[in-house]
């Protein structure tokens, strides 16, 4: 199978994978791009954990074929911290209110919310959920994570 | 404990940042330099004789490096009882049965590879019913044991009975009796990073094993035992843990999948890694083990408990993991959950076709409790008591030693109980409200170790360079329940640093002590108690540098300060205050004498004395180097099952409203209050975040996960169809952490890991009881059940 | 996962003519979402994807003189986002927000999920009960046929081989309409239905008597259904609670359920009384 070329934006930068038609985005940001902070937990669309953000949507990296990504904006877990390494809220957030234990979930959990942040900053607790319900956690019931997503969005709302 | 500084706070877990950046490395994520990809082939029968296995056409698939079956590798016994091999040989007992295994340079070709490979199986009849199983003529899924010798029946020779007092006195004294059978059945544990490791041998044959385990000195000894049978006698083992995607029981063995990676990397000289699928991860690995139970239970006319009297069949599956052991565990609710005198406990563990099982969070005791708390609610409505009441009539007190020798020292249980009914308002809404209810079920767990082997160790070895940073070596594992903080909060404590100064290594068989293990909630406890006797003794050390070093340092500082300013005097200062270590003491990491903390001059920054200590220039220079082996004063359990084994037990219990949608049968939870005895939180924000965690999964118990095994094959390998909760199913969720202290606890801390599960799945099914008089008594409590038990009842009425 | 090409024609011509050219080995995909899944779980193996969404005006939401046509290639997302859609046609927002997870949703598309013709795919009931058509386009025609006749079978629709899904439309309902949908699971998301329930009725200017009706059934039959000897007892009637509970008695008994691993027959059997006389009275309240 001969591979194909695909250009989009990663993270900020313009990047090319040259993979075999038949990856999914997941294999591509993985394997190709080495970032292994988006994760596969089902591999079929299930779990979440692959979640990263297109164009401003949460979709699972899982079942996305590469050659659809071609000009589009992709922004995985490693995009999410600014280039000087200052955490973003979520990130802070998650890590101050325990919404991170094993952290297998954590990288798509992040990525929905930055979505749901991105679009609605001030969301009510059954539209967060909403916006998580596609990610899988069974370390912590998800309590926390709400708690970790509703302080971040205060964060940003304060300007931190 | 009133001027704690970090032991009580909530201490955030800054020190996981690479969780939320992407860069934790998981087993998914470890990359060893050629490195192969091992896949293995699963049996599509549960009982079967392998007629034929020809793997020429894999093995000369490009890019495949090894093709392994039970012919070709050591025909060598592994497991609990020693009743199964690495790749089966002969016969396939189970659906899931490993057959064959390959390694390739990438997993797709080795996928491909399996494919390739053929199999001839001549169908043999199975058995997958424990009570079929257990009848004269039944097909026997093993023919012979570990030794050899014949086995007659699918009963498996445990000691598990248990007896205390008299059953038949307790009958007599009874006013009234109950008698039910309940039964709970298979679930996955649902870790979000599956199963996996990665082996590598040097070309010496000593193995490093990069893997996931809550057991990492158990896993090296268990590979070392196998290393000796096969060849490899006297080669050295390293277990390291990457970082763990959630364990929740599921490494608590050696698995079979870690066996079959070490052949493959043995054969192939190069690190091999296996990674479970999602679907491998649900029809593969063993869930919790199921069991039937019969319990009969009674009480005087004052409500005080007369005897507890239970059995349990457990379907074993085909071979033997820690499923096989866990009445061990159930005798803990069994004969001292509530105080009764006279208690009988039996079980019998079956094998059968079906899928073996293994640990899972609360090892057998969310099983029992849900026997023992149905049955406590079944007696109090027959006795005309209130629940609640019936069980503070009962409760455990501090100083009770119960009929298994557990010996209560802390006891918050009155408390929890109360604390439930209060938040509940459950004299107004029990047995008053249409379509809802109240209920609520307890907890006994052991929170103070747990000597189920013969060393129930835990050892700590810590450095303080001369920066006054330290490293701290805890052969405890972290499987996300936040161990690196809480320990970083205990060693700062302890030894008058701060968390930001510690750095942790975990899991490390190469570089840690010795430990039995992060199970049985008894790590904070077990590493807790081992870093404040290692603290103690790197105190020591610290101090004694300072006696030496402190005087020397101010005189210096002295001088320079005259060199400066000539007019400046040397105060005249009573160096007696600091002349020896137990005059001092560390905070914040300055070094202060304790009877003058504000002393002008006697305050020296912590590191300028490790310097001092160090870089000597004459004479002999010092390092800060500490170790303790903590192993509690209990017991083993003895012939009879009894034994103090724990140090102290965790109580607690859990209370529940629901709302019964009488025309669905769906089940909805307005309330739980998860009320726990902890002794001491030492991080309240982890200790919540245990129990929310372990109260969503015994949600999941209670009302919508199985595993459908349908003659023994898993119906739903898939998160579509195996019932886990979402974020959108809100379960409301309040913990109540009450702290009562504990005199052996670190800090007074006692476990917490597995008892916010236990009591959840009774608790729910007492509150439908209150909500629509019906009892499911078999979990989980679908709709379909509780529909069809209100359609039942109307057609009696 | 097979190999396979991934091919993205501009034009739907183009689309049809690979299709045509590879036949068999080919299979268009839309977001991906189930063929993707399909592949990898190794239930289908095509050699070449071509893709549909690169084709222009497929994904248009038009609500013009009382008339909706929907795009296939529009996303459950942009369903559920659409004021139109939840202001007129609240049923369809009832099926698409439930609709596996935000992931999904903004990815997978309303034609791909009534091509791939699950009796449980929630797409296709409320879009039958609303009378749907499908405009369907292929090598030699293009063709307009009802909703209801497009499922022939469990995971079968009557595309003929390269035929390509257009749009969905829905005719003009009457005045006093409204509709609305159940979908019943047993957990909040992620969910295939146990089964799903829609209800349409239109009221006379009295807002009592029933001059449609229509009840479309999901995943208790081998395609999405219409219980029409339930609509025949609402047509003409006033509703009561009475009608409404012989109504859903009829429903039931003229559902085809099936145990399945995610339901047993008999209790699908009961949600379906159960929901239709729900769904009615909601489906009522939003006629007024």
């Amino acid at each position: 199978m001969k591979n194909v070329s695909v250009s989009f934006t990663l993270n900020g930068d313009i990047v090319t994978a040259e993979v075999p038609p038949n990856w999914t985005l997941l294999k591509t940001l993985r394997e190709y791009f080495e970032l292994t902070g988006s994760k596969e937990g089902c591999g079929v669309g299930e779990c979440g954990a692959c979640t990263v953000i297109i164009d401003g949507d949460a979709i699972n990296s899982c079942i996305y074929p590469i050659l659809e990504v071609e000009g589009k904006s992709v922004t995985t877990i490693e995009g999410v911290a600014s280039e000087d390494g200052t955490l973003h809220p979520l990130q802070k957030a998650f890590l101050e209110n325990n919404g991170v234990q094993c952290g297998f979930c954590t990288s798509g959990m992040i990525m929905s919310s930055k979505a749901l942040l991105d679009h609605n900053p001030d969301p009510t607790e059954d539209e967060i959920r909403a916006s998580i319900a596609g990610n899988l956690c069974r370390c912590t019931g998800y309590v926390q994570i709400v708690e970790s997503i509703e302080k971040a969005a205060e964060m940003i709302k304060e300007g931190k | 404990m009133s001027d704690l500084l970090y032991v009580g706070k909530n201490i955030p877990r800054t020190i996981e940042v690479d969780k939320v950046t992407g860069r934790a490395i998981y087993i998914d994520d470890l990359k060893r330099p050629g490195m192969l990809y091992g896949k293995i082939l699963y049996s599509n029968y549960a009982h079967a004789r392998i007629k034929m296995i020809n793997t020429s056409k894999a093995e000369k698939l490009p890019g495949v490096r090894a093709v392994l079956t039970g012919s070709n590798i050591p025909d060598v016994r592994v497991g609990f009882l020693k009743d199964q091999t690495v790749l089966k040989k002969d016969i396939v007992r189970q659906f899931r049965d490993e057959v064959a295994a390959v390694a390739a340079i990438s997993e797709e070709i080795a996928e491909e590879a399996l494919d390739l490979i053929e199999v001839e199986y001549e169908e043999l009849p199975a058995v997958f019913d424990p009570i079929e199983a257990m009848k004269e003529g039944a097909t026997l899924v093993h023919e012979v044991d570990a030794r050899g010798k014949p086995i007659k029946s699918n009963i498996i020779p445990m000691p598990w009975k248990f007896k205390a007092g008299d059953i038949e006195q307790g009958r007599k004294d009874s006013a009234y009796m109950v008698k039910d059978n309940l039964s709970t059945t298979w679930v996955n544990q649902c870790c979000m990073g599956t199963s996996g490791c990665v082996a590598e041998f040097d070309m010496n044959n000593n193995l490093t094993l990069y893997n996931q385990t809550n057991v990492p000195f158990l896993d090296k000894q268990r590979i070392m035992e196998h290393f000796a049978a096969i060849g490899l006698k006297g080669k050295n083992v390293r277990v390291v843990n990457v970082v763990v995607g959630g364990s929740f029981g599921t490494k608590l063995d050696t698995d079979i999948y870690e066996f079959i990676c070490i052949q493959l990397a043995l054969k192939t000289r190069k690190p091999v890694k296996i990674l479970f699928t999602r679907e491998e991860e649900f029809r593969a690995l063993p869930p919790r083990q199921p069991a039937r139970f019969t319990i009969e239970q009674g009480c005087d006319k004052e409500g005080r408990l007369t005897f507890r009297k239970a059995e349990a069949i457990l379907d074993n599956g085909a071979y033997t993991s820690w499923g096989v052991t866990t009445p061990s565990v159930m005798m803990m609710p069994m004969s001292s959950l509530y105080r009764v005198t006279n208690v009988s406990f039996e079980s019998t563990c079956v094998y059968t076709n079906n899928i073996y099982c293994q640990a899972m969070r609360g090892y057998g005791n969310p099983q029992a409790t849900f026997a023992v708390e149905t049955s406590m609610d079944r007696l109090a409505e027959k006795a005309g008591i209130d629940p609640a009441e019936f069980r503070l009539i009962n409760c455990n007190q501090s100083g009770d030693v119960t009929p298994m020798r557990l010996k209560i020292t802390s006891c918050g249980l009155e408390e929890c109980i109360n604390s439930v009914k209060k938040r509940l308002n459950w004299s107004e809404k029990k047995r008053k409200q249409k379509s809802r209810g109240v209920g609520m079920a307890s907890l006994i767990h052991v929170a103070g170790g747990a000597r189920v082997y013969l060393s129930d160790g835990h050892g700590m070895m810590i450095k303080v360079d001369q920066n006054g940073h330290i490293d701290v070596l805890e052969s405890g594992t972290d499987q996300g329940q936040g161990s690196p903080t809480v320990i970083s909060q205990i060693v700062a404590e302890s030894l008058g640093f701060r968390p930001e100064d510690i750095s942790l290594t975990l899991g490390d068989t190469g570089l840690c002590l010795w430990d039995a293990g992060t199970h049985a909630s008894r790590h904070t406890f077990m590493a807790g108690n081992a870093a404040i006797r290692v603290c103690e003794k790197a105190k020591k050390q610290i101090l004694e540098m300072a006696v030496e070093q402190m005087p020397k340092l101010i005189k210096n500082g002295f001088k320079r300060k005259k060199r400066k300013d000539p007019d400046f005097v040397e105060p005249d200062l009573d160096y007696s205050l600091i002349s020896s270590p137990e005059k001092l003491d560390i905070k914040n990491r300055m070094v202060f004498p304790t009877t003058a903390p504000d002393h002008p001059y006697f305050k020296v920054e912590v590191s300028q004395i490790l310097r001092s200590g160090l870089h000597v220039g004459i004479g002999e220079s010092k390092v800060v180097v500490a170790e303790a082996f903590y192993d509690p004063p209990t017991e083993m359990l003895d012939r009879e099952m009894k034994g103090n084994l724990s140090l102290t037990y965790a109580f607690g219990t859990t209370g529940v409203e629901v709302e019964v949608d009488e025309k669905t049968g769906k089940v909805k939870i307005l309330n739980l209050f998860a009320a726990h005895d902890v002794g001491k939180a030492i991080n309240p924000t982890l200790v919540k975040g245990q129990i929310y965690g372990a109260a969503y999964i015994g949600a999941g118990y209670a009302l919508t996960e199985e595993i459908k095994l349908e003659k023994g094959r898993v119906m739903n390998p898939n998160f579509r169809d195996y019932k886990m909760l979402t974020a959108r199913d809100a379960v409301p969720v309040e913990p109540i952490v009450i702290e009562p202290g504990d005199k052996d606890g670190p800090y007074g801390a006692k476990g917490i890991g597995e008892p916010g599960l236990v009591p959840t799945a009774p608790a729910i099914a007492n509150a439908v009881y209150d909500a629509i008089g019906i009892r499911i008594r078999d979990l989980p409590i679908t709709p379909e059940k509780v529909l069809a038990a209100l359609k039942e009842k109307k057609q009696q009425q | 996962m097979n190999n396979f090409e991934y091919l993205m024609p501009t034009t739907i011509n183009e689309a049809i003519s690979f299709h045509e050219s590879y036949g068999d080995q080919a299979k268009y995909i839309a977001g991906g979402t189930d063929v993707i899944v399909k592949i990898k779980e190794g239930k289908i193996s095509p050699q070449y994807l071509i893709s549909l969404r690169h084709l222009q005006g497929l994904d248009h939401i038009i609500y013009e003189k009382g008339e909706l046509r929907i795009g296939a290639m529009v996303t459950h997302s942009m369903l559920e986002r659409s004021p139109v859609i939840r202001k007129e046609f609240p049923i369809l927002t009832d099926a698409v927000e439930n609709i596996g997870s935000v992931q999904i949703r903004n990815v997978a598309t309303i034609g791909g999920n009534i091509v791939n013709a699950v009796p449980s795919a929630d797409g296709a009931v409320p879009l039958i009960t609303l009378g749907a058509e499908v405009r369907v386009i292929g090598p030699k025609r293009e063709r307009i046929m009802a909703l209801e006749d497009f499922f022939i079978g469990p995971g079968q629709t009557s595309l003929k081989s390269g035929e390509i899904l257009m749009e969905f439309l829905i005719p003009k309902l009457l005045s006093h309409t409204g509709a609305a949908y159940w979908k019943h699971t047993r957990r909040a998301a992620m969910e295939l239905p146990i089964l799903g329930v829609a209800v349409l009725i239109s009221l006379d200017d009295d807002m009592k008597t029933c001059t449609e009706a229509r009840i479309g059934l999901g995943v208790v039959a081998p395609t999405p259904m219409r219980a029409k000897n339930a609509e025949a007892i609402l047509k003409g009637n006033k509703v009561d609670d009475e009608i409404l509970k012989k109504a859903g008695e009829a429903a039931a008994q003229e559902c085809k359920a099936r145990d399945s691993i995610r339901g047993k027959a008999w209790y699908r059997r009961d949600m379906v009384e159960l929901f239709v006389q729900r769904m009615a009275i909601v489906a009522m309240e939003r006629a007024h």
